[in-house]
């Protein structure tokens, strides 16, 4: 069931479950050095017109969902719902999939967050999934005292971030875009979907005023992305790969291809080359993949990435 | 006061009274927005009927409805859309938005840009493509966009049964622009024609990694059929172009993504992009064309046909 929370409640659960964030973030701290390592470049790939499969198929390729998500882990998920229009966002059944994997190894509660609309969950069919497995699904108003300002201590463009507070009373993250075309820098994928957990207003900052996609426009905007994911490291990444815009993104209606592939793990940048590869683009021409790798976020050279594909 | 005042009393009363509920209809219109008029009811599409209410959203706003796709929309010259969905009686859904551009050569341009080319075309509005399960047509200022979400028969059926009653409440028509004629016709791929208005539009098309020297008015992009590509750009003055094409081949010479072959065969510039591709450049008048293919002969004979 969908539940929207405005400020004035967020504060005041915010107040009286002080001492449960603050335990809340020390389990999130003792999660994250709980769970084991994956090695950084291993992207794995489940393949097949399944797309739930796939995704089961993806994360056992890599080891199981126990590897990332601890039990008793309050897991945080960020499915890609910006729009209906097919190819354009995250597959319920993706989402069905990985919901029930956390709960199978022990997850204690599943959230969705998002401050888009109910409807667009309605729409795109993921919130009949979140409520058929009993995940939660928390909608927050677009409201700036819902965000946590996250200083970037190596940000070039973008200095701070204002993260959905809600997020750091989760033990982890599982970032799970779509990958997909994006009309102004031409891809989206696992870097560009954290921009669904920070806030609206930050978001527009990393559009220069009257943007007209001059490339110091666009390198701002990537620049700003590549930043956004030095604040927030999610433990396990999973992109729909399935079925894909690759013209008039990221809303779409626009041309679709269907590599019917899931790609996970945990390098974004090494899973950010290989998905735009899907489609005939060079990572090196998307500036956040060629960024996002000179700054330390991931391998964009896929000869030195370790693959492990399978049908499902 | 004689009968016949007190009438003409009572008629002007009344014509004020009429006068007043008029504009008040005419404000409450204009608060819900001009484009509701243009969605169609549940009656006057068999089968299908309004699912929930519209929504609307007009200049930046748009950002509201599409964050991340609303650029494209700006550059083109946006003004308002309207959205309503659509259900049938056996359940299937369709979107329906209309997009008010500035002009008609956004709206053509904008059609341009959404459509892949390889659709099925159909008799709405001045042009429109069906693919699988969406549906665009432009009319004068306006831009159709009905989308399924899924391309069963009655789904599709629906769309263009939606398509129609809207093109018959469209107003407006129109031609493309007249920078489309510099496409020349011979060999040119149905529906790969793009009309361009900005950086934006032509990274999609063709990427030269600057601004430098791309400041044009307006652009346009075909497909030939031996994978040739034509791109003419108006600068608006001679004078512009002859200042924008310095800045561009002075930034494509000193670019490590362009490298410059030697043309034996012509006095065009030539370069050659990192995956091969051979661009020759010829200027004429406010245009500056491109020609763009993997062989040095066939790009330069791609620039050479631009009209």
């Amino acid at each position: 069931m969908a539940r929207k929370i405005g400020r004035r409640e967020f504060v005041r659960k915010s107040a009286q479950a002080g001492l449960t964030l603050a335990l809340g973030a020390g389990l999130a701290t003792a999660a994250r050095a709980a769970a084991p390592k994956v090695k950084a470049s291993i992207v794995a790939v489940g393949i097949g017109g399944d797309y739930e499969q796939a995704a089961m198929k993806a994360v056992s390729l890599l080891g199981g969902m126990k590897k990332f998500v601890p039990k008793n882990a309050r897991v945080a998920l960020l499915p890609n719902v910006q729009s209906r229009h097919p190819g354009s966002y995250t597959k319920p059944e993706i989402l069905r999939a990985v919901i029930r994997m956390c709960r199978k190894v022990g997850a204690k509660e599943v959230n969705c967050l998002s401050w888009l609309t109910v409807k667009q969950w309605e729409d795109t069919g993921l919130k009949a999934v979140i409520d058929a497995e009993g995940a939660g699904l928390k909608i927050f108003e677009k409201d700036e005292a819902l965000f946590k300002p996250v200083p970037i201590p190596g940000g070039q463009a973008l200095k701070e971030a204002r993260i959905l507070a809600e997020f750091y009373g989760h033990d982890l993250l599982i970032n799970m875009p779509i990958t997909k075309d994006h009309a102004g820098n031409k891809f989206t994928g696992t870097m560009k979907n954290l921009m669904g957990l920070n806030s609206p207003a930050n978001n527009r900052t990393f559009h220069r005023p009257n943007w007209k996609t001059d490339p110091n426009d666009v390198a701002h905007l990537e620049q700003s992305i590549v930043d956004l994911n030095k604040a927030v490291k999610p433990v396990l990444n999973v992109v729909d790969a399935t079925e894909i815009i690759v013209t008039n993104g990221p809303f779409g209606p626009g041309q679709l291809m269907r590599p019917e592939k899931v790609v996970a793990g945990t390098d974004r940048v090494a899973i950010d080359a290989y998905c735009a590869g899907l489609w005939g683009l060079d990572p090196k021409d998307i500036v956040q993949i060629k960024r996002g790798a000179e700054q330390g976020l991931g391998q964009i050279d896929l000869t030195r990435v370790r693959f492990r594909e399978d049908y499902a | 006061m004689s009968r016949a005042k007190r009438k003409e009393r009572g008629a002007a009363a009344a014509l004020l009274a009429l006068v007043l509920i008029c504009a008040a209809t005419a404000a409450a219109v204009c608060q819900e927005g001009p484009l509701r008029a243009y969605l169609p009811g549940g009656a006057s599409v068999s089968g299908w009927a309004r699912d929930g209410g519209p929504q609307e959203y007009e200049g930046e706003n748009l950002y509201t409805y599409i964050d991340g796709g609303a650029d494209i929309y700006q550059e083109y010259g946006f003004t308002r859309v309207a959205i309503q969905d659509y259900k049938s009686a056996a359940g299937k859904s369709a979107s329906l938005e209309i997009f008010e551009m500035s002009t008609a050569a956004a709206a053509f341009g904008m059609f341009s840009f959404k459509r892949s080319g390889s659709g099925k075309a159909v008799a709405l509005g001045c042009e429109a493509e069906l693919e699988s399960y969406y549906l665009n047509f432009w009319k004068g200022r306006f831009l159709a966009t009905l989308t399924g979400f899924d391309d069963s028969l009655e789904t599709v059926d629906g769309l263009l049964a939606i398509g129609a009653a809207v093109d018959a409440k469209l107003p407006g028509g129109g031609g493309e622009p007249p920078l489309v004629g510099a496409l020349p016709a011979d060999g040119l791929k149905p529906g790969s024609v793009k009309y361009l208005k900005g950086l934006l539009g032509l990274n999609n098309v063709y990427p030269f990694y600057t601004a430098r020297g791309l400041a044009f008015m307006e652009a346009v992009r075909g497909l030939y059929d031996s994978g040739e590509i034509l791109i003419v750009l108006d600068y608006g003055t001679a004078e512009a172009r002859r200042a924008a094409w310095l800045e561009l081949r002075s930034e494509l010479e000193s670019s490590g993504r362009f490298e410059q072959p030697t043309n034996y065969l012509t006095d065009a510039v030539v370069f050659k992009d990192g995956k091969g591709q051979y661009l020759a450049f010829s200027e004429s008048g406010v245009r500056l064309a491109v020609g763009i293919h993997s062989t040095l002969e066939w790009a330069l004979a791609t620039v050479a046909r631009a009209r």
